[in-house]
């Protein structure tokens, strides 16, 4: 029994030195991107800059590239978060913010704007109207779950059949559409953070960390959703009130993250798999390492997509499926065991 | 040899009328078939269209449909309003501009087209752009004897030759060579005051979407350089890409120009101030780090509407890029009076609108 336990700490203690590993290459990542640009402010220039007043160097680190960084990493944390919660309370490895219609729904959000939004839409309306949403198609699916049974087949099958609705929507939209309207739209959908700036950060970053420690604090009954509902239920889990509640933190998640820019595809869905092939399946390790290594991933493809084709920018979402397709690919063939 | 030759001329006419008698006879049965059948003898241009291909045109075309509003621009200044009997669906959206044809046959738009909807009007023509829709309309349109003619009319360098090419069609060549004598004598005017410059100001163009800019082979680059502008983008690889926030920064611009499709009514036209405008300016102006730019410091970020930057009033928009780009120029130019002479003259409606901040 003390054998167990003391594996059990054991085990623990290098699932938390894996985290700080993550943590610290985050950390690494996050420098090389300050220190990178389509100017002229190279490496030390921009350290130099960073604790400077004022000047065109220190702008240029403090307005433009630091609120990148910031954002990359709070959306590569949402999205890697809510990921791994889906993934647990649906009990299917696909599953994916983008499973339930989340993204086609706040899609749909952004399209109405652009098109409708009396022409003088801006930034925060097309973000209002994305973040709206993406909650109205979980609710949608918390209606429907209620009606019927909180089952994960019924919230997936819901979740598609909302994810094919509302890109009909957008589609029919876009068809109505100008060519400078729909150049707009398509540019949302490829995902980007240029538009960001502190008070976007500001606003997604209490959205996103808000519901951390709740999540944090389900990650057992996570944990025991993964065996199934029975299961979960004769050790003492409230089955539904934890499916509807991760479906609503973790869309409110999503939302935050994706309403300010645009669609990021395959970071939910990935940045799961990924944590739970180097840090397994326990989901009070696996819900922050999902969130680290969505960070790193997003920050990464951000780092690339503006600086490997400098001064033009590769949109965010092409790039995270450009570097994390074959990176889960390699981690898929090297792994000697199954991890689902 | 003479006598042989005399022969022939005599067989080859007899055939001729034998094949029209017999298209009256037993052709298909509208009259305008019949018709266009003995024009496809009688009556049959080439023009070169706007991608350089050599197309066939059986004249008259007395029955038009017309799926852009650049192409739309030029029929109605060549008096050939009478023409068409159908139109883009998205005329609605702009009926100040549009007084007498917004109410015509909507036959969908370049993206997609309702085939049905054209063939029940029975045009002579579709008008339309070089690329879009695809190539399969003429295969669809052809077995009802309706011609595709490509022309775009949006860029300003092909402008005058495509004005010209729709006069012969639509036999309308005395307003064409007006027009077209009109878009040419403006450009010459041009570069002649361009002639005396030396250095060119350095131009930071940006679209609708905040940081994608006009790079080479965009029409934006086109209406920069003729203007005597340096486009800080020329030398980028592809036509409409997004740059980098910081690139725009330290590439310290001169003048910025800002293209907007945003109106609070339905188009430039409509607007009767220029708060819209001047909010799209301030917000530029505020961006981060954009103090440090020499355009922002000296108040040279311009907003222009889309109406006057490419298409048939690509001249108009040229001509306020000189102005703003050589502020020493601006007595020889006078934009305004262009665009008033433009719409009164050649588009025979009033002149209105705001379509740039600061003039």
């Amino acid at each position: 029994m003390q054998d167990i336990c003391a594996q059990y700490r054991g085990a623990g203690t290098k699932k938390r030195l894996i985290l700080l590993g993550l943590a610290v290459v985050l950390f690494g990542v996050a420098l090389a991107a300050i220190s990178q640009g389509a100017s002229s402010v190279g490496f030390f220039d921009s350290f130099h800059a960073f604790f400077k007043a004022s000047g065109i160097a220190h702008d240029i680190v403090w307005e433009l590239r630091l609120p990148r960084i910031v954002m990359a990493i709070l959306v590569g944390c949402g999205l890697g978060l809510a990921g791994s919660v889906f993934q647990a309370i649906l009990k299917n490895p696909l599953a994916s913010p983008y499973t339930l219609g989340m993204a086609s729904s706040a899609g749909f959000g952004a399209v109405l704007a652009i098109i409708f939004g009396g022409g003088w839409c801006g930034h925060y309306l097309i973000a209002g109207s994305a973040f709206f949403f993406a909650l109205l198609a979980s609710l949608l699916i918390l209606g429907i779950a209620r009606y019927k049974s909180a089952t994960p087949e019924t919230m997936i099958l819901a979740g598609i059949a909302i994810m094919f609705l509302f890109s009909a929507l957008s589609s029919f939209l876009q068809y109505m559409g100008t060519v400078n309207e729909v150049h707009e739209i398509v540019f949302w959908f490829f995902g980007s953070l240029s538009k960001v700036g502190w008070r976007e950060i500001g606003i997604a970053a209490v959205m996103i960390l808000v519901p951390v420690p709740v999540l944090l604090k389900w990650s057992w009954d996570f944990n025991l959703l993964t065996a199934g509902d029975e299961s979960a239920t004769a050790l003492g889990v409230n089955v539904i009130k934890i499916r509807m509640g991760g479906v609503i933190f973790a869309s409110l998640i999503t939302a935050a993250a994706i309403c300010f820019t645009g669609v990021i595809g395959f970071i939910g869905l990935v940045a799961p798999h990924i944590a739970r092939m180097v840090i397994g399946g326990d989901h009070w390790f696996l819900i922050p390492g999902s969130a680290l290594i969505g960070a790193i991933l997003v920050l990464t493809a951000d780092t690339l997509g503006r600086t490997c084709w400098a001064p033009q920018i590769i949109p965010l979402g092409i790039v995270t499926a450009f570097i994390g397709v074959p990176f889960f690919f390699y981690l898929l063939m090297k792994k000697k065991r199954e991890y689902w | 040899m003479n006598s042989n030759h005399g022969g022939r001329l005599f067989s080859t006419g007899i055939v001729v009328f034998a094949i029209s008698i017999g298209a009256l006879l037993f052709g298909r049965d509208t009259p305008a078939e019949a018709t266009r059948s003995l024009s496809t003898i009688a009556e049959t241009i080439r023009i070169e269209d706007s991608k350089g291909v050599s197309v066939a045109v059986r004249l008259p075309v007395r029955r038009l449909v017309v799926l852009t509003s650049d192409a739309l621009e030029i029929v109605r200044a060549l008096g050939a309003v009478d023409f068409v009997v159908g139109v883009y669906s998205d005329i609605e959206k702009n009926p100040l501009f549009w007084p007498t044809l917004k109410d015509r046959p909507k036959v969908g738009s370049w993206k997609a087209i309702n085939y049905e909807r054209v063939v029940e009007l029975h045009p002579d023509a579709v008008l339309c752009y070089a690329q879009r829709p695809g190539r399969e309309m003429e295969k669809k349109l052809e077995p009802f004897g309706i011609q595709v003619i490509r022309l775009d009319f949006f860029r300003i360098e092909r402008l005058a030759k495509e004005i010209e090419t729709l006069g012969r069609i639509l036999e309308r060549e005395k307003r064409a060579g007006a027009l077209s004598a009109w878009y040419r004598r403006h450009l010459h005017h041009q570069r002649d005051m361009l002639k005396t410059i030396t250095a060119c100001p350095r131009v930071y163009i940006e679209g609708d979407s905040n940081y994608h800019t006009a790079g080479p082979g965009s029409g934006g680059n086109d209406m920069c350089l003729l203007a005597g502008g340096c486009n800080l983008a020329a030398k980028l690889s592809i036509p409409y890409p997004e740059v980098s926030p910081e690139w725009v920064v330290t590439g310290d611009p001169d003048v910025i120009v800002k293209i907007t499709t945003r109106s609070i009514c339905d188009s430039c036209y409509s607007m009767t101030e220029r708060t819209p405008l001047k909010n799209i300016s301030d917000r530029l102006m505020a961006r981060p780090a954009w103090r440090h730019i020499g355009a922002v410091k000296k108040g040279r970020v311009h907003v222009i509407a889309n109406e006057i930057w490419t298409g048939p009033r690509a001249i108009i928009g040229t001509s306020y890029l000189v102005k703003w780009f050589y502020p020493e120029l601006s007595t020889e130019f006078d934009p305004e009076a262009l665009h008033r002479e433009y719409l009164e003259s050649f588009q025979g409606i009033r002149h209105q609108g705001i379509y740039v901040y600061p003039e």
